[in-house]
């Protein structure tokens, strides 16, 4: 299949389940909120070395927010609900709390709990106060600026996290370009963060190594470096850079979602920009329940 | 399987000459009844028990919820909706002492004035009084150490005195003025006052919130005013109080100062006094 000159490979991204919770960060103003967002999220590209996938879902407006000041919205996923609960306490001890003006509200609606102000409150030294408003409890505590707000817990769902896009070009300048135009228009789409660098990036790992203590590995296939050395290259001699983008997703249909409007957004700028084929990352797929199958996102009537 | 749910109309045939008790009178025990069962039913009019129905004019609906619907004058009539843990109850006139004690959910609407410990040791559901409502509203029964411990009371007239003593949690309403000792040794909770209260309001309030919309009162040596920003938990709270309406509709558009107390006792307590 091709578009506008772009070859889209007959495969699909894997991805895998997930546990996953939305806060929302709100601050004296934008800034501070964004301050607190960055930091939150920061060293959280891969559950691999971070604990968690953590990235900004978007900005809220001062009326979208329980407190009536601006806020912005995160998205966090691990492998598991208990870990989950692990980054929360420590990214928001560590990162809200300590950041001016701050408070903390769980962005969910429904799932299994946990602690958000719970564990937190304790900084207090028992000067903390609990008040229940409307049902849910928040948790006060004294800080230097005035007082801390944050809601008791924050609930947990299974989410969706490895949705991911290859992006296959002529140059360095392509396949940046490309991945630029992707991130901005993905990064659009609720419910979804791209957790890597710029929502980019350049090193696609394959499971394993030939060291033992190296879970995950460079992905010889997709390294121009090495189209004409390995033994098994996904690269044509015209390929000389890769840029993948990962998704994850509260939902499949949020990935799905994302990945369609990632690919358009390369695929209308057309061949003449650059990019040669478009292709993602899987395990064979057996590891991974959810598939993302390029060719039906893209034209589910074509395909089928 | 749920029983079949309906609508009990009760209508009062006259004044009964003693004080009955309605205890045991809820949708859920109701509701499963037909109209001449339920009639049966038999309840305390002082020493002597009485069927219901020779109180009470019965009809009984079909309907989707469970429901109990009074008319008459119910002034005689205590434990309205005691320990109650689901539907609803409407009583077009006032009702006696201990209106909705004890009540576990559902919902109790008193279109006239309710006696004395109205809420008392509530601990879910919703409480709404058009009228006032006696003393020891929202406190504990005698012997008891906590008051009411969930739900919401909304008084829309006054209420008397002793108001919420010993509350513990929940948040309770009261549209008018309220009598002496106002959230005596409240424990905690949220209490929004939309007139003025009477001599020592707070007193010996251990931890708790109460939000002073209408007259501001004296404060007393006891609370120290904290000057620190509050705007976060402010935002949350009177958003929150003013989906009551009345006087506490435009809580969120005012400034507020805030006092701690009472230091005599635990001091975690605030009165939030908005300009």
């Amino acid at each position: 299949m091709e578009i506008n000159g772009i070859a889209i490979d007959d495969t699909f991204a894997e991805a895998f389940p997930m546990k996953a919770t939305r806060l929302v960060v709100t601050a004296h103003n934008e800034t501070w909120a964004m301050h607190a967002a960055v930091a939150a999220t920061g060293f959280a590209t891969s559950v691999i070395a971070c604990g968690c996938e953590a990235g900004i879902e978007r900005h809220l407006d001062a009326a979208e927010t329980p407190d009536g000041r601006p806020g912005v919205a995160l998205l966090m996923f691990s492998m598991s609900g208990k870990e989950l609960a692990k980054q929360v306490e420590r990214r928001v001890g560590q990162c809200v709390l300590t950041c001016p003006t701050t408070a903390v509200y769980a962005g969910l609606a429904d799932g299994e709990p946990i602690a958000l102000g719970r564990n937190l409150r304790f900084f207090g030294d028992g000067w903390q106060i609990s008040k229940m408003i409307g049902g849910v409890r928040y948790w006060r505590v004294p800080v230097m600026d005035g007082e801390f707000v944050a809601q008791e817990t924050t609930p947990v769902v299974k989410a969706v996290g490895g949705g991911n896009l290859l992006i296959l070009a002529r140059d360095t300048d392509a396949a940046l370009a490309a991945a630029e135009a992707a991130v901005a228009t993905m990064r659009a789409v609720p419910g979804v963060i791209l957790p890597f660098p710029g929502g980019v990036v350049r090193s696609g790992s394959k499971v394993g190594s030939r060291y033992k203590a190296l879970p995950a590995s460079t992905n010889e296939a997709f390294c121009p470096a090495l189209t004409g050395l390995a033994a098994k290259t996904s690269l044509t001699p015209e390929v000389r850079c890769v840029m993948e983008i990962v998704i994850d997703g509260l939902t499949e249909a949020d990935v799905t979602t994302a990945t369609r409007a990632g690919m358009q957004a390369i695929l209308e700028r057309g061949a003449a920009a650059g990019v040669v084929r478009l292709s993602a990352g899987n395990y064979g797929g057996k590891l991974g329940p959810f598939h993302f199958h390029l060719r039906r996102i893209i034209a589910p009537e074509a395909a089928s | 399987m749920s029983a079949p749910a309906a609508v009990f109309e009760l209508r009062l045939r006259a004044l009964p000459r003693f004080r009955v008790d309605l205890a045991g009178v809820t949708p859920l025990a109701l509701g499963a009844l037909g109209e001449a069962e339920a009639g049966r039913v038999a309840i305390r009019h002082g020493n002597e028990a009485l069927a219901l129905g020779e109180l009470f004019e019965i009809r009984r609906r079909p309907a989707n919820a469970p429901a109990l619907h009074f008319e008459g004058d119910l002034s005689r009539f205590d434990r309205l909706a005691w320990e109650m843990e689901d539907g609803e109850i409407r009583v077009d006139g006032p009702v006696g002492h201990y209106a909705a004690a004890r009540l576990r959910g559902g919902l109790v609407a008193v279109a006239g004035d309710a006696g004395g410990f109205a809420a008392c040791e509530m601990a879910g559901g919703e409480l709404a009084v058009a009228g006032s409502v006696g003393d020891f509203a929202a406190a504990a029964l005698p012997g008891s150490m906590d008051g009411m411990r969930g739900g919401t009371l909304v008084v829309r007239g006054d209420a008397g005195a002793r108001f919420a003593d010993r509350m513990r949690r929940g948040t309770a309403f009261v549209f008018g003025n309220a009598g002496d000792f106002f959230a005596s040794r409240l424990v905690a909770g949220t209490i929004a006052l939309g007139g003025r209260c009477g001599a020592h309001p707070g007193w010996a309030m251990r931890r708790g919130t109460l939000v002073f919309a209408g007259e501001t009162p004296a404060v007393p040596a006891t609370f120290v005013e904290t000057g620190h920003d509050l705007r976060v938990i402010w935002t949350l709270l009177a958003r929150d109080l003013a989906r009551a309406g009345g006087p506490f509709t435009a809580l969120p558009d005012r400034r507020v100062r805030r006092f701690a107390g009472d230091i005599a006792v635990d001091g975690k307590g605030e009165w939030l006094l908005p300009e």
